[in-house]
């Protein structure tokens, strides 16, 4: 990939990837992020994991202002987010670009063949030719192994095949860093594993990535840290082994003891 | 039996006549008044509010008001103001006004049942809100609009039939003259009606068939 | 000014079509919907065409066959008599639908319990059928009624001094043109706002009582 060569060891210290700062996000009545702080190294790959209603999703969510946030500070690569203000269309347009997103429900778009769902933010954000756009699209279909349904309509394929090609549509955006949001969720366990091992792939090959799951079995392997959150706050934080084995807080040992009991 | 199917034979061809101006008038007024209901649909999801006002008070009028008014209104009244239209344009210009407030709401519904999931989805992508109106939100939603559309259209049809009121020889006139000079009301609207019908019920067949095969697809 | 006291002498009336018309298309379209799903293939058939004729056929052209048609012709009748037949047997087809659509929306677990509890055809369908689909019709129901206001205007074509007649009168025999119509398109706009109210109201507490 053109923007995600590795980064030297000096500069991964010096930009965070993502940095939230005090982050508050507010439904109504309901504080759904209390505050949260967090930092996201570029190189890493983080999971979120926690009880449904945490705040995972949400605070995944504020990373590319799905969500708007009423305080705290957002900083992405360096670029510092307006969280107080209306942001201008211009810093929006600055902010998708370097950050993708993959949703728990895929979202493509289902009335066009699976290469333009690829090829046409390309064109329209990147400015891409056709010829380059469709080039790089039918790479990255290669890449997660679906080379061969790029005219297929995406309700012609699978959950998995469908989440494998929303997961290509955001890289070829060359973002700098992935979001996925339960990418797993709404996919028969058969299906999970060929979206798991995507992304496993993906990993390996350097993509920041930050990836809220319920999989944990994926975060223990792939993860650099796990980030466990309930009722919009960070219970703990830290090396897989380390906060799946040996947990600090009580809520969190329940956590994982329900979802090991399974 | 035969002296019956004489006459209506020599009636036939001004019927007929009559029945292409009716699609011809009702053809130009859908075409024209789609593009106009699919601009007030946009407008109503504009962000400023007077836009969405403006577009709802327009809309409210266009479908609050008879399509009879409507065509008296633009034949007889808006000739004081300096605006003279003869028959076909005047009837083309109400018919066009009531379809677009009609299928603004039909269109507004196609558009806002696209997915909020792919809205999020175009957004994260950084599609501007323009293109996504333009690539994702409008080919899905109109296309959902589709069997609602052919259903107004039949509707349309049949009220192109009050443009006789202004003189336009569509079927419906050639009908009432013919009668008017042999006093066969009956027979000749009877025919006329069927010929409406020879029109209306495929056409509804036809609709019925396309929300069947759209309604498998989703 | 005295247009709009000339128009406002066409309200009564065409309330009055709108009314007696609505009624007769209640009760006649009951008919249709049971006819159309009923067992007996020939019966079904017959409400099936009746629905669609009456559906398909232009108003206005409905109006004429039976008021210069059938009047002339056959049977003389005043121009309400006509009106209210013409409107109210294509009331009767257009609600024949939105009811149909009511009864295929009750669940058929509904009849399948109501046979098991040896309930009759009779008592099946009017105490438990009936009622359940009403509610999904009613909507339909009120946005046919706001529309039939404005479709009776097609009656100032046969003769009937409503809004619409008067209207047309005056623009033709005064010198102003325009103003009738526009105040015609406001009564018009204003007698079908309360119903639209009304709807909504209905709608909202049926959708509270069924899912309470």
């Amino acid at each position: 990939m053109t923007t995600s060569n590795p980064l030297t060891p000096e500069q991964e210290t010096a930009t965070p990837a993502v940095e939230l700062d005090g982050i508050r996000l507010r439904y109504g009545n309901h504080l759904a992020l209390k505050d949260v702080s967090l930092e996201l190294a570029a190189g890493e790959v983080m999971a979120m994991i926690g009880p449904s209603g945490s705040g995972k999703s949400s605070l995944l969510r504020c990373i590319n202002l799905l969500e708007r946030p009423e305080s705290g500070i957002l900083r992405v690569f360096g670029q510092s987010v307006p969280l107080e203000r209306e942001i201008a269309a211009k810093e929006l347009a600055q902010l998708r670009r370097k950050v993708g997103m993959v949703f728990q429900s895929f979202n493509l778009f289902p009335h066009l063949p699976v290469l333009r769902n690829i090829t046409l933010p390309q064109e329209r954000v990147l400015k891409r030719s056709r010829d380059e756009a469709e080039a790089r699209a039918r790479e990255l279909l290669e890449r997660v192994g679906l080379g061969d349904k790029a005219d297929a309509y995406p309700g012609k394929l699978s959950g998995g095949q469908q989440q494998r090609v929303a997961i290509a549509r955001a890289l070829a955006m060359d973002p700098r860093v992935l979001l996925f949001d339960e990418p797993t969720s709404a996919l028969d366990p058969e299906l999970g594993i060929e979206v798991l091992a995507v992304m496993r792939d993906l990993a390996e090959t350097g993509v920041t990535m930050m990836v809220v799951t319920h999989e944990i079995h994926f975060a223990a392997d792939v993860a650099d840290r796990i980030v466990v959150m309930a009722d919009g706050q960070i219970l703990e934080q830290g090396d897989p082994d380390q906060v799946l084995t040996d947990p600090q807080t009580e809520r969190t040992q329940r956590f994982l003891r329900a979802v090991k009991d399974r | 039996m035969t002296e019956m199917l004489n006459m209506v034979g020599q009636w036939m061809p001004r019927l007929l006549d009559g029945l292409w101006l009716s699609l011809q008038v009702t053809g130009v007024s859908l075409v024209l008044g789609i593009a106009g209901g699919l601009a007030l649909a946009v407008l109503a999801l504009s962000r400023k509010r007077p836009v969405r006002i403006l577009s709802t008070v327009v809309t409210e009028i266009g479908r609050g008001t008879p399509a009879l008014v409507m065509l008296q209104f633009v034949y007889f009244g808006l000739p004081q103001t300096g605006i003279m239209l003869e028959g076909f344009a005047a009837a083309a210009t109400a018919l066009t006004l009531t379809t677009a407030a009609y299928t603004s709401e039909i269109i507004r519904a196609g558009l806002k049942s696209v997915p909020q999931g792919e809205l999020e989805a175009s957004s994260a992508l950084g599609i501007s809100r323009r293109d996504s109106l333009r690539f994702i939100i409008i080919p899905q939603g109109m296309r959902i609009a589709i069997p609602s559309l052919l259903g107004f259209s039949i509707l349309m049809f049949q009220v192109s039939s009050l443009a006789f009121t202004i003189g336009l020889p569509e079927l419906l006139s050639q009908a009432y003259s013919i009668g008017a000079s042999n006093f066969r009301y009956l027979e000749v609207l009877t025919v006329a009606g069927l010929l409406y019908l020879a029109v209306t019920i495929p056409a509804g067949w036809f609709t019925r068939r396309v929300e069947r095969k759209m309604s498998q697809h989703l | 000014m005295s247009i709009l006291l000339a128009l406002l002498y066409g309200i009564p009336v065409t309330v009055g079509v709108t009314a007696c018309s609505f009624l007769i298309g209640m009760v006649l379209a009951a008919f249709l919907a049971l006819g159309v799903r009923s067992r007996h293939s020939a019966l079904g058939a017959l409400s099936r065409a009746t629905i669609d004729v009456l559906r398909g056929i232009p108003p206005v052209v409905f109006l004429f066959i039976i008021f210069f048609g059938i009047g002339n012709q056959l049977l003389r009748m005043n121009p309400f008599t006509a009106a209210v037949i013409g409107l109210g047997l294509i009331s009767a087809g257009h609600l024949a639908e939105i009811y149909r659509g009511g009864l295929s929306a009750v669940h058929k677990g509904q009849y399948e319990a109501s046979s098991a509890l040896g309930l009759t055809g009779a008592d099946t369908m009017g105490r438990i059928i009936a009622p359940q689909a009403f509610r999904v019709a009613l909507p339909g129901m009120t946005t046919y009624a706001i529309s039939l206001i404005k479709d009776s205007s097609i009656v100032s074509t046969i003769g009937v001094a409503e809004i619409m007649f008067i209207a047309n009168q005056s623009a033709r025999s005064g010198a102003d043109g325009l103003t009738p119509f526009l105040i015609a398109a406001a009564i018009y706009i204003l007698l079908g706002t309360p119903l639209a109210w009304a709807a909504r109201s209905v709608e909202a507490k049926l959708h509270v009582r069924i899912s309470r």
